[in-house]
């Protein structure tokens, strides 16, 4: 497969920059790969895995929301947060969990309610991607 | 006399000598966090001219409207004033809660509805002892600030703009000029405006899933999230920045107390062996009392 040039950006630091032959994301519509030749095209991505092909092998990495952008000559990703499968902090991620599902129980308001349930996405995310769910 | 005037002299001077070592070390520590954060506040750069590049293409969609565009007359106003947790760090703080109370002060007498967002332990404090709306308010977070701190903030701030709690909200942060400048500054972060001065015309359309509005509406949170972190970070790199320059004056000073107070003490000291060479040569005892 021929191999196109990825970019992901987040404010914190270029997270990767180099070539690849394959993502698959996850847009408000669904799951998409993007291959070689894409038409340009414009999509929010939400919280889910985010999957780079490296040298015919599958990177897997959690990515919490963001914008793809692919472009003729290159794919852009901006996203407030990336993190490699391996370089997730587990234990930061189950706190965070308990202390969603925690303010959804209590259900306060309910916009409290919405935004616990957010944080608890990205958590489950996170963990899904880390494989310790 | 001479002698315990001499034990004073000798008492303060141990303890401004230990005042400086404690504005010294303040000093250390400011250095060194500041050189930190104003690399993280660098690293924000190529994200934000990637997300307002695409914002600005979107925008250029002829049908495209979006309510976070969309020119009202504004009437509520929320204000996100970013401060610092600590003192002793010279005018930061003072600085950025009088532009903000100017400035809400200002659009007060313009009829408009203000709300604020407080960022940092000084700024709730300001602003909770006078007579302001504050709906939201976050003390230290601005130094372990993470990434998913701000997309909860800006998450909120997003989805409340679109039920039309507000208008209009305004950031008011101090910027990193140098080392030296630091500067109060404000933005009017919503609705977005001037999308139309960065856009570039190198691509045909492409196509948005599933429309354009919809992924403009979706960028909305991002972009938010990427601004409040940006500013919450370069607001604690001048923090830590005037805090520098506070402490290596108050340490400069110290040394000038140090000298003066050395001088007096050799001066006392010499007043008194000179006093006992005369008593001595005298013969007399001569108490100055």
């Amino acid at each position: 497969m021929t191999a196109y040039n990825l970019k992901i950006i987040t404010p914190e630091k270029t997270f990767f920059e180099g070539t690849t032959t394959q993502i698959i994301a996850k847009t408000t519509s669904g799951n998409v790969g993007i291959l070689h030749g894409h038409v340009p095209y414009v999509a929010n991505l939400v919280s889910a895995p985010f999957k780079i092909e490296i040298d015919g092998t599958l990177k897997e990495a959690a990515i919490s929301g963001g914008l793809i952008k692919v472009s003729p000559e290159d794919v852009v990703v901006v996203t407030n947060a990336i993190e490699w499968a391996d370089e997730i902090d587990v234990a930061r991620a189950q706190r965070s969990k308990q202390n969603a599902e925690e303010r959804m129980k209590r259900h306060e308001s309910q916009k409290e309610f919405d935004r616990a349930e957010k944080k608890l996405k990205r958590a489950l995310n996170r963990l899904t991607v880390a494989g310790k769910k | 006399m001479a002698t315990a005037n001499m034990k004073d002299v000798k008492r303060r001077i141990k303890s401004v000598e230990s005042t400086k070592q404690i504005t010294k070390a303040m000093q250390l520590v400011a250095s060194s966090k500041m050189r930190r954060a104003k690399e993280r506040a660098i690293a924000v750069q190529p994200f934000f001219e990637t997300l307002f590049n695409a914002m600005c293409d979107i925008s250029k969609d002829s049908n495209f409207t979006s309510v976070f565009t969309a020119k009202v007359e504004k009437k509520k106003t929320l204000m996100i004033v970013i401060a610092g947790d600590r003192g002793l760090a010279g005018g930061f703080n003072v600085n950025v809660l009088k532009k903000a109370a100017a400035k809400a002060e200002a659009l007060k007498e313009k009829g408009r509805e203000i709300s604020i967002m407080a960022i940092g332990k000084k700024a709730v404090e300001y602003f909770s002892k006078r007579d302001y709306n504050v709906t939201d308010s976050f003390s230290e977070i601005a130094e372990g600030m993470s990434m998913y701190g701000a997309m909860d903030i800006a998450e909120d701030v997003a989805a409340r703009f679109k039920k039309g709690e507000f208008d209009s909200v305004d950031l008011i942060y101090t910027t990193f000029v140098s080392a030296l400048t630091q500067e109060p500054c404000e933005m009017a972060i919503l609705p977005v405006e001037n999308l139309t001065s960065w856009a570039d015309t190198r691509h045909a359309t492409p196509i948005y899933d599933p429309s354009p509005e919809e992924v403009f509406e979706g960028m909305i949170p991002t972009y938010l999230c990427g601004l409040l972190y940006s500013a919450i970070v370069d607001s604690f790199a001048s923090e830590q920045a005037a805090r520098r320059t506070a402490m290596e004056s108050a340490s400069d000073n110290a040394d000038e107390m140090i000298g003066n107070l050395s001088l007096m003490y050799n001066r006392a000291r010499q007043a008194q062996i000179t006093q006992e060479l005369t008593e001595i040569s005298s013969a007399t005892l001569n108490d100055s009392d």
